[in-house]
């Protein structure tokens, strides 16, 4: 039963696509920058399309028909005085992303007639289902991708793009019917949220819209704020400039037989991002659209230009387009910020003063010694360990000197996990040898050994309870 | 100088190196239009910028030790691997900003208060990358090179964020770029200190005399204590220190002490021909006493 009503709306649509081959001007579009090579080579790449007044590509446009020009500001641009190549046909090689944007509103859910029914054979909906089965069966190229949303009061992403289309037929089964306040159609929003969505996908990218009505913001009809968009109602020239942005074209599908209120400015939406509309769809339909796009891109013409050194964060480019009717443009931009950012608007001799300021600094740095003058001999805890520390230093007397856990030793070490005892070593000064002693009654080290008694040296290590202690005779040389 | 002494001047260094570092960039970018490629200018900018902050960097073992000949070498040696470092920095910095830059300006709407920012901040981590290498390529330590690497990285890409947020918040301001290369030297001396003391082998520590506390970090392979200039550990104003007396050296991750020729060497008091170091061992080195610690 749908087989045969698609063969009809199919025939139908062949005189269909004559009406939407209506007078517009003909139009020049970026569709894509590649500047992978403007690092190594200078060279920014621009994929250019050029439809004429039936939205059919242009085809053998010599290159002296084209100008490119680049501006830091997008307002002053700079001709680029020669073209470096120019080639056609060059992107055809890497496929196509597709974004299937299917319509799942309420009215989806009628017949083709827009009347109610039961049978979910004769719903829009299934109709819909079997043209992009078709559409997904038509394409040729194995590097194509395609990915899936939908769209009704809110916006459902199901797949980004893949090459399994089957996966993809699979998916559609997943998109459930709108209840509640879902049902309402925010075709501008969406499209908007579906170009985000594909901003990060490299390559030639087209969306193909499926719409059985106008666009009814849940704002408006609802009296709500929206959940993801509040109170912002879209206008349709939001789609059209984000879509041109990123060189994205919009295939729009008015489907259903009629009936229908259908959305005044998908066309303009369509024809302003290099795209077209089909006032009815079926399987046949979308099968065209494919052919079609994919002679849009077996015509576009790739122009190599060495870029300009001028410092901007992005760059936009030109192309003007001498047309038979005058000249047209179109105009993108790509990334060309460098690490360091924009050059100062200004140039002084001052800039040079914080380098002879950093030379100073960096001499008085290495003047800084940290040297030690000849004092008293002392001893010093390095390091307390599991130990506590009452006292940190303290300058040997000429008789004796007391490490110990009793508040009255010279040097005070509370017992961590090694028990000291209140008199735990004592150091003796030998007046007629002039040389330090230390001699214990507890248990302690000497550069990491244990001894009883050891004539001291300056810089020597005493390890009392885990507690390490220098020993130094105060002299420098 | 103690270790914490010895990060203080690292960062020190470090804000001394983006000062100096920051007129011959701003003179460089002021003559961008008049380069005939990117690759050129960014070549010749990270050049200009490398040999400065290689210069200062490469100096800073020489300051921390008060060592003139080794701020001498280590200038040189710091222009020439700055030159270079900062050459291929710059090439691959700007090359990974152009990739993710391209792509993110793209798919972020918020591209110039995240996208740009931190594309670009991607850029300075494979700069200070470069930087951060320049000692370790002076000494040829392995080691010291894989310190200044997540140094490197680590202050490049928090002092990129820290430089390209300062700027988004306060645009008007034409030293933002100079209070970012203070922040980007600052990071790196403050993360090279920071992991120079977590991957070295130990640290010797000064017991007595003039330069008593003086840190040593053994940071390479090899390290040569003498009374000269050209060792990595010079002992200056101690007695019977011989020109070179002594090598450290890291075996498996075993440090090991030996004289070198027929210097005297003690640790614990005893002669040694080869000695493992254990922790807090006591070298003696001339009248130079010494400490070896792991941290």
């Amino acid at each position: 039963m749908i087989t045969g009503k698609v063969n009809i709306v199919s025939a139908a649509l062949i005189a269909l696509l004559a009406s939407w081959a209506s007078a517009h001007a003909e139009s020049v579009r970026i569709s894509q920058i590649d500047p992978s090579m403007l690092l190594f080579k200078q060279n920014v790449k621009v994929y250019v399309s050029v439809t004429d007044k039936v939205g059919a590509p242009v085809k053998s446009i010599g290159k002296e028909k084209f100008t490119v020009f680049e501006s830091a500001d997008g307002h002053a641009f700079k001709r680029i005085p020669a073209i470096k190549d120019f080639q056609t046909m060059a992107n055809y090689e890497a496929g196509i992303n597709f974004l299937l944007l299917i319509d799942n509103s309420g009215s989806m859910y009628l017949d083709m007639k827009q009347r109610l029914t039961r049978n979910p054979a004769n719903m829009k909906f299934s109709h819909a289902k079997a043209a992009i089965s078709t559409f997904l069966k038509s394409m040729t190229n194995p590097k194509d991708r395609v990915g899936l949303a939908s769209y009704n009061s809110y916006y459902e992403s199901f797949s980004d793009p893949v090459s399994d289309k089957e996966k993809l037929e699979g998916l559609l089964g997943h998109i459930r019917m709108p209840v509640g306040d879902e049902g309402h159609t925010e075709i501008y929003a969406s499209l908007c949220r579906a170009v985000d969505e594909f901003r990060s996908v490299k390559g030639r990218k087209a969306i193909l819209i499926l719409s059985d009505g106008e666009n009814r913001p849940y704002y408006k009809y609802a009296g709500k704020p929206h959940r993801d968009f509040g109170t912002k109602i879209y206008s349709y020239t939001e789609p059209i400039r984000d879509c041109q942005q990123e060189g994205i074209s919009v295939f729009a599908i008015n489907f259903g037989r009629g009936g229908e209120r259908k959305d005044a400015h998908l066309k303009d939406i369509a024809l302003n991002t290099g795209g077209a509309l089909f006032d009815a769809g079926d399987g046949g339909e979308l099968a065209r659209v494919y052919s079609k796009i994919v002679g849009q891109i077996l015509n576009e013409y790739l122009i190599t230009y060495s870029a300009t050194m001028d410092p901007a964060d992005r760059k936009y480019v030109k192309i003007k387009y001498a047309s038979g009717n005058g000249p047209i443009e179109a105009v993108r931009f790509y990334f060309s910020s460098t690490v360091f950012g924009l050059p100062l608007q200004w140039f002084s001799y001052l800039l040079l003063l914080p380098f002879i300021v950093a030379l100073l600094l960096l001499w008085l740095l290495s003047r800084i010694r940290f040297e030690r003058k000849k004092g008293a001999a002392s001893i010093e805890v390095l390091n307390p360990g599991p130990a506590r520390a009452v006292t940190k230093a303290f300058k040997l007397n000429k008789g004796h000197t007391i490490i110990g856990s009793s508040r009255s030793a010279n040097m005070t070490i509370m017992s961590g996990l090694t028990q000291i005892k209140e008199k735990h070593a004592t150091i003796t000064f030998d007046s007629k040898k002039k040389r330090y002693t230390i001699v214990g009654d507890g248990d302690f080290k000497v550069n990491n050994k244990r001894v009883k008694t050891k004539v001291l040296e300056s810089g020597d290590l005493i390890n009392v309870g885990g507690a390490t202690i220098v020993f130094d005779d105060g002299e420098v040389d | 100088m103690s270790s914490i002494k010895r990060r203080i001047f690292l960062c020190l260094v470090g804000l001394l190196a983006g000062l100096a570092a920051w007129p011959a960039a701003e003179i460089t970018l002021l003559f961008q239009a008049d380069f005939p490629s990117y690759l050129v200018f960014s070549i010749f900018l990270g050049a200009v910028f490398g040999i400065f902050i290689g210069a200062f960097f490469g100096s800073g073992d020489g300051v921390i030790m008060s060592h003139r000949r080794s701020i001498v070498t280590g200038v040189a040696r710091g222009v020439f691997i700055g030159a270079l470092g900062g050459a291929a920095g710059f090439f691959i910095g700007q090359a990974a900003l152009f990739l993710t830059g391209e792509y993110l300006i793209h798919s972020m709407k918020r591209f110039s208060t995240v996208g740009m920012p931190v594309s670009r901040a991607i850029g300075w981590a494979v700069l200070g990358l470069f930087a951060g290498m320049v000692d370790g390529v002076r000494s040829r330590s392995g080691n010291k090179i894989r310190v200044g690497i997540i140094g490197g990285i680590s202050g490049g890409f928090l002092g990129g964020l820290a430089l390209e947020y300062f700027r988004t918040a306060y645009p008007e301001t034409v030293f933002a770029r100079l209070l970012g290369l203070l922040i980007f030297g600052l990071f790196i001396g403050l993360f090279y200190g920071f992991v120079e003391v977590r991957l070295s082998y130990g640290v010797l520590t000064l017991l007595n005399g003039r330069f008593k506390g003086r840190e040593f970090l053994i940071n390479q392979k090899k390290l040569r204590i003498g009374a000269l200039e050209k060792n990595d550990i010079k002992l200056e104003g101690y007695h019977d220190v011989s020109d070179c007396h002594a090598l450290v050296s890291v075996k498996k991750d075993d440090v090991f002490i030996s004289p070198v020729a027929d210097g005297r060497l003690l640790v614990n008091d005893d002669p040694v021909n080869e000695h493992m170091l254990k922790y807090e061992d006591v070298i003696k080195i001339g009248s130079a006493k010494l400490l070896y610690q792991y941290k």
